[in-house]
């Protein structure tokens, strides 16, 4: 008990100065409020974003829940299609060599583009609705899968292989019975990963067409400097990052309970 | 358990060599062997001698870069449920239970549920794990797994079994059972296993007939009979003065290899 409570301690210790220092800088006007917004005008926002207010709901038309909801139903679809692409790609990466040769550097390539280089031919593309962003974020989540199972099969030992080849396993049941369950905690690295890199384009997917969403939210603020909603949607954005990363961790040791014992 | 047909080993002029960075590596000189089927062949020799490349060509993991590997006068050119191998290294799946990995040969070949459940028990209970079929492969003892992995190829009912120093990880106890159990495994099976170890006593022990391998080229330098019977093992025997000196002698000749 007194372990856990240490253990809640401490971050709850470093959110309070935080916040503590926070609210000093803004009270003793170290810069202008539109610059550092204070604690209590994004809490404003909060609320307003939760409510109707002066005949207006939640912020831009939309309740904030709803633009979250948005956001996350994108990135969601996202890294679903890139799940089923990358793991596909990644097996073909692992096995065939020639088509590894061809195809890994562009796997590279578009690894290393920030997402924003290649939006405008999207939206040319696909338009700028939903079609468009999806592609974006799939784009942004495949190639960290692909590449984990990648590097999951090339783990694998070899001897693992053989034992089922001896056992009368084709080359289908290895794949099915040693391979795949074999790189299922790389599999749950990449994903992780992948939804990270899906959230950090999220603004970027989100700067057309882009309300409702919480990236749309935060790139809309410039217009009228509303830094504290700018501030209230970093919040936002990271919180539910970590508890989404959090889920896919728990999801991982119910799923993998055998993860680094054998 | 019983074997049919004609499980003679034949290796006719076979050699390997790896393709090493800089020059190939001679691993096996070219060697003839015949194994009859029923015997229990033991094989010792220094490490990078060359007895575990035997062992996978026997297996067909690898494939000779000279001479051939038949078996009951067919070419071995791929693994086969016929040739059950078991490593050093248990190589169990943690993602199955101690009875999924036993059951997973019978599994492979498509025997039903209900009866690759029975094949399971039934080898579970002979190498003494009948109540640890619902385990988990990662909470077993190193000799529990590795006699799990030696359920899970019998239940595949291999003509020729191949073990690649099966009990060189365990401790000195644990090993000594292991090997009168396995002994006991194959004596009336009338399979034939092929036995890897850098252990002279375990090699006397456990064969009929024990080969001893010089270093890299492998060859086969000796290759006697036991001077005694086939019947069960049992810790007098090592006391024994038939036992003490056929093992000086191997170890002699592994000496001057």
């Amino acid at each position: 008990m007194r372990r856990v409570a240490t253990r809640l301690a401490i971050p709850l210790l470093s959110l309070a100065i935080l916040l503590g220092v926070w609210w000093l800088v803004v009270e003793l006007r170290v810069w202008s409020e539109v610059f550092v917004p204070s604690p209590a005008s994004v809490w404003e926002r909060l609320k307003e974003g939760e409510s109707v207010h002066d005949g207006q709901v939640g912020l831009s038309g939309y309740y904030l829940h709803q633009h979250l909801w948005a956001s996350l139903w994108r990135i969601l679809r996202g890294v679903a299609f890139a799940l089923v692409f990358g793991v596909a790609l990644g097996l073909a990466l692992a096995t065939i060599k020639p088509f590894r040769l061809v195809v890994e550097p562009y796997v590279n390539f578009i690894r290393s583009l920030p997402p924003l280089a290649y939006f405008s031919l999207l939206i040319i593309w696909f338009g700028i609705e939903d079609t468009s962003k999806i592609w974006l974020l799939f784009l942004a989540a495949f190639p960290p899968i692909a590449l984990s199972v990648l590097a999951g099969v090339e783990g694998i030992r070899r001897e693992r292989v053989d034992a089922a080849r001896a056992l009368g396993a084709s080359r289908w049941q290895v794949v099915r019975f040693v391979t795949l369950p074999s790189i299922l905690p790389q599999l749950f690295t990449g994903t992780r990963l992948a939804l990270g890199f899906a959230w950090t384009t999220i603004v970027a997917a989100e700067t057309v067409d882009g309300i409702p969403g919480i990236g749309g939210l935060a790139w809309q603020t410039k217009k009228f400097q509303q830094t504290d909603v700018a501030v209230l949607c970093i919040i936002v954005i990271g919180l539910t990052a970590i508890a989404l990363d959090q889920l896919v961790k728990q999801l991982e040791k119910r799923v993998l309970p055998w993860h680094g014992k054998a | 358990m019983s074997v049919s047909g004609d499980h003679t080993v034949v290796l006719r002029g076979v050699a390997h060599r790896y393709r090493g960075r800089d020059a190939d590596v001679q691993a096996l000189a070219p060697l003839e062997l015949e194994i009859g089927a029923g015997e229990f062949v033991a094989v010792v020799g220094p490490s990078g001698c060359g007895k575990t490349t035997l062992l996978q060509l026997l297996a067909g993991f690898l494939t000779p870069t000279e001479g051939t590997v038949t078996v009951g006068g067919a070419p071995v050119t791929a693994p086969s449920p016929d040739r059950g191998v078991v490593f050093q290294q248990a190589n169990l799946y943690p993602w199955m239970t101690v009875r999924g990995n036993v059951e997973l040969g019978p599994r492979l070949r498509g025997v039903p549920r209900a009866e690759r459940r029975r094949i399971a028990e039934r080898y579970l209970e002979l190498v003494g794990l009948s109540e640890f079929g619902g385990a988990a492969t990662y909470e077993l003892s190193g000799g529990m797994q590795q006699r799990c992995q030696i359920a899970r190829v019998l239940a595949n009912d291999p003509a020729i079994m191949l073990l690649d120093e099966p009990f060189g990880a365990l401790d000195a106890l644990t090993r000594d059972r292991l090997q009168d159990e396995l002994h006991r495994i194959w004596r009336g099976s009338g399979k034939t296993a092929f036995f890897i170890t850098h252990s002279v006593e375990e090699a006397v022990y456990l064969g009929t007939r024990v080969l001893v391998m010089s270093p890299r080229p492998g060859r086969i330098v000796l290759d006697e009979q036991v001077p005694f019977d086939a019947g069960a093992r049992t810790a007098e025997l090592r006391a024994t003065p038939a036992f003490v000196a056929f093992r000086e002698r191997i170890a002699a000749t592994i000496g001057q290899g």
